[in-house]
């Protein structure tokens, strides 16, 4: 489970002064669900994320990870998640094999229960074509196979996903979506970020709408849908983050 | 410890995979010190070089001329000092001779043109000045003699040198003296350089950097593993150049005979102490290296502070190379200068001597700072706003 209360990040901006990268954003996610971290670019959906991964310290604000507070026991909590984003990327020198064995040995793993979670991604993503040639020479469907490896390896009970599928083809995207949706059948606990309204529909079992750094609105997509008279969840949306159109028409 | 070492095996693996770092770190090195070598020795002999030397002597009947075709130098006439000027201006003559008038008490004036600003004229005046010297001194000698004078009336002070053995025998040579201890603190610091700003500002700039922060290893583990990969690199750059010395000792290529007459030049105490003075300097130059690395945001930007903190490492181990020409090598003042006092103390080892106290503050003051340095890195590295800031 993943629990965030009135979770606030400022950082220091030498021009501004102040800038409220995420104020006040709570939230809980549960095992075996999707939680959508629904926003535009710059809203404040990876620096939630990167505050639950403690790459972060959250300026003020709860947040808790598998039962672990992120401030008392960042340790604890990295090795609770898996996290995949387009910021999370492999080393080029290194063949997937290497990587694998060495994100194992970064999270712990050694001997035979390192060789069995090996065999487990290796078979299930089917790494065993090009497990020996050097990540840079890899394409990006295969590059994707081994960054959900190195996520999944220690089996964790909570998984990030950070718009995980920008820059994909289809067919990359859609692996990368069916991976989630297992993911939740296999009762992990599920945060996926993203601005694209199609996933979210057909992935997020609740979603959370963040707009300048705070929650808009929280629910699931029919009770958005109903909260705010729209019909469809881009209108939804876009009325809950107060869009006005930029666009003045055809001049007089 | 485990995890320090479980990341310091990856990144020594990725190191070595980086065929430009192996060009920079390890290959460059030992055939700098080879071509280096080469060098001094090519300009040696070149300097001593006397047969074949060309001298233009305006045309004379003055027997004195002889002298210097028995010297084995090689004579050209010219016509008239006219023309020797224009050779000299136009680069072609180094000196030109012209001997004056055969005068009654036996002396003949030679005026020597050359061009001051030019080394080798002024290589060549020498030569000319050494050859009529001794043979002034000849014929003095043979005056001497036939007057029934003792011949120690024309050198009535006679230096003469006694070498007093200082420190252990079979030392290296000058020039290695001069150029060794400059090159091993250098490529100290080059050899890392040429990766710093990839371990961990390239690592920013390509996202692999949060990849690694998000696993459960400690931030200290992780630039601990950093630093003493970048250490290892440093100290094998640094030692590389004895590589050199060992090629150039095994393949003797032409001039380099001189340099290398002892042997390989470096002895096992020599080496000892490079060793002792390297380690906590390696230590001080990659923990300096890694907080450059962590700080900036990019590689770009970490390039560009490596290269002015270099001249902070190059200026005082340059000077190491000048010290022999001052006082200041046997100042104990010096140990005190990081960088300048390993260099002074490896250059003190190559030339056979030894002072364990200069020593023991050398060590003392690279690994307080570099102690400090790694301490300042650690903190950097596990500051958000360094680590994140893009």
């Amino acid at each position: 489970m993943v629990r965030t209360s009135e979770l606030k990040k400022h950082f220091k901006d030498p021009k501004t002064g102040i800038k409220k990268a995420v104020d006040g954003v709570t939230f809980e996610a549960h095992p075996g669900r999707i939680l959508g971290l629904l926003g535009v670019n710059g809203a404040g959906k990876t620096t939630t994320l990167r505050m639950l991964s403690t790459i972060i310290k959250p300026t003020s604000g709860i947040a808790e990870v598998g039962g672990y507070d992120v401030l008392k026991e960042p340790e604890r909590v990295r090795a609770s998640i898996g996290f995949m984003s387009t910021s999370t990327a492999l080393y080029g020198r290194m063949t997937p094999k290497e990587l694998i064995e060495y994100f194992g040995g970064l999270y712990g793993l050694e001997g035979a229960h390192l060789r069995q979670r090996i065999a487990y991604v290796r078979e299930k993503l089917q790494l065993g074509e090009f497990e020996d040639r050097l990540c840079d020479k890899l394409s990006t469907g295969q590059k994707q196979r081994v960054n959900i490896a190195r996520t999944i390896l220690h089996d964790p009970p909570v998984l990030f996903f950070d718009e995980p599928t920008v820059g994909l083809d289809v067919v990359s995207s859609q692996s990368v979506m069916e991976f989630i949706e297992e993911a939740r059948t296999d009762g992990k606990t599920v945060i996926f970020s993203t601005h694209i309204m199609s996933e979210v529909e057909r992935l997020c079992d609740e979603i959370v709408v963040v707009h300048d750094g705070i929650a808009r609105g929280q629910g699931t997509v029919a009770s958005l849908l109903e909260s705010t008279g729209q019909t469809s969840l881009e209108k939804a949306f876009l009325s809950m983050v107060g869009f006005q159109s930029t666009y003045a028409g055809r001049p007089a | 410890m485990n995890m320090t070492l479980h990341v310091f095996k990856k990144e020594f693996r990725d190191i070595l995979r980086d065929k430009r770092v192996l060009r920079i770190a390890f290959i460059m090195p030992i055939f700098l010190v080879a071509m280096m070598m080469c060098l001094f020795g090519f300009i040696t002999t070149a300097v001593s070089k006397k047969h074949g030397q060309v001298v233009y002597v305006v045309k004379t009947d003055n027997p004195a001329e002889k002298a210097l075709v028995k010297d084995t130098f090689e004579v050209v006439e010219i016509p008239d000092v006219a023309t020797g000027r224009k050779l000299i201006r136009e680069g072609k003559a180094h000196i030109v001779l012209n001997f004056g008038e055969l005068h009654p008490d036996g002396q003949t004036v030679i005026d020597a043109y050359i061009d001051p600003k030019e080394q080798t004229s002024q290589i060549a005046l020498v030569m000319v000045s050494k050859l009529y010297d001794l043979t002034n001194k000849q014929l003095l000698e043979h005056d001497l003699e036939a007057k029934g004078l003792p011949l120690s009336s024309a050198e009535r002070f006679k230096i003469r040198q006694q070498d007093v053995s200082v420190g252990q025998q079979g030392g290296a040579s000058d020039v290695l003296i001069g150029i060794l201890p400059y090159l091993i603190v250098v490529w100290a610091f080059y050899g890392g350089m040429s990766i710093a700003a990839d371990m961990i500002a390239g690592e920013k700039e390509k996202n692999t950097l949060e990849t690694l922060l998000i696993s459960p290893a400690r931030r200290t583990d992780i630039v601990m593993g950093k630093f003493l990969a970048l250490a290892t690199v440093c100290l094998v750059s640094s030692l590389s150049c004895f590589l050199g010395l060992v090629l150039v000792a095994a393949v003797k290529p032409p001039g380099t005979a001189e340099m290398m007459k002892g042997g390989f030049g470096v002895t096992p105490t020599a080496f000892f102490v490079t060793m002792i003075v390297l380690i906590p300097l390696v230590a001080f130059f990659a923990s300096a290296l890694v907080a450059i690395s962590s700080f900036a945001r990019n590689s770009r930007e970490a390039q560009t502070y490596l290269t002015q903190f270099s001249f902070v490492i190059i200026l005082p181990a340059m000077f190491s190379q000048f010290i022999g020409y001052t006082d200041v090598g046997h100042s104990q003042w010096i140990n005190f200068i990081p960088v300048l006092n390993a260099a002074n103390n490896i250059r003190m080892a190559l030339m056979g001597r030894v002072d364990t106290t200069s020593l023991a503050i050398t060590v003392g003051i690279s690994l307080v700072i570099a102690l400090v340095a790694l301490r300042i890195t650690v903190t950097l590295f596990n500051k958000e706003e360094v680590l994140v800031r893009v």
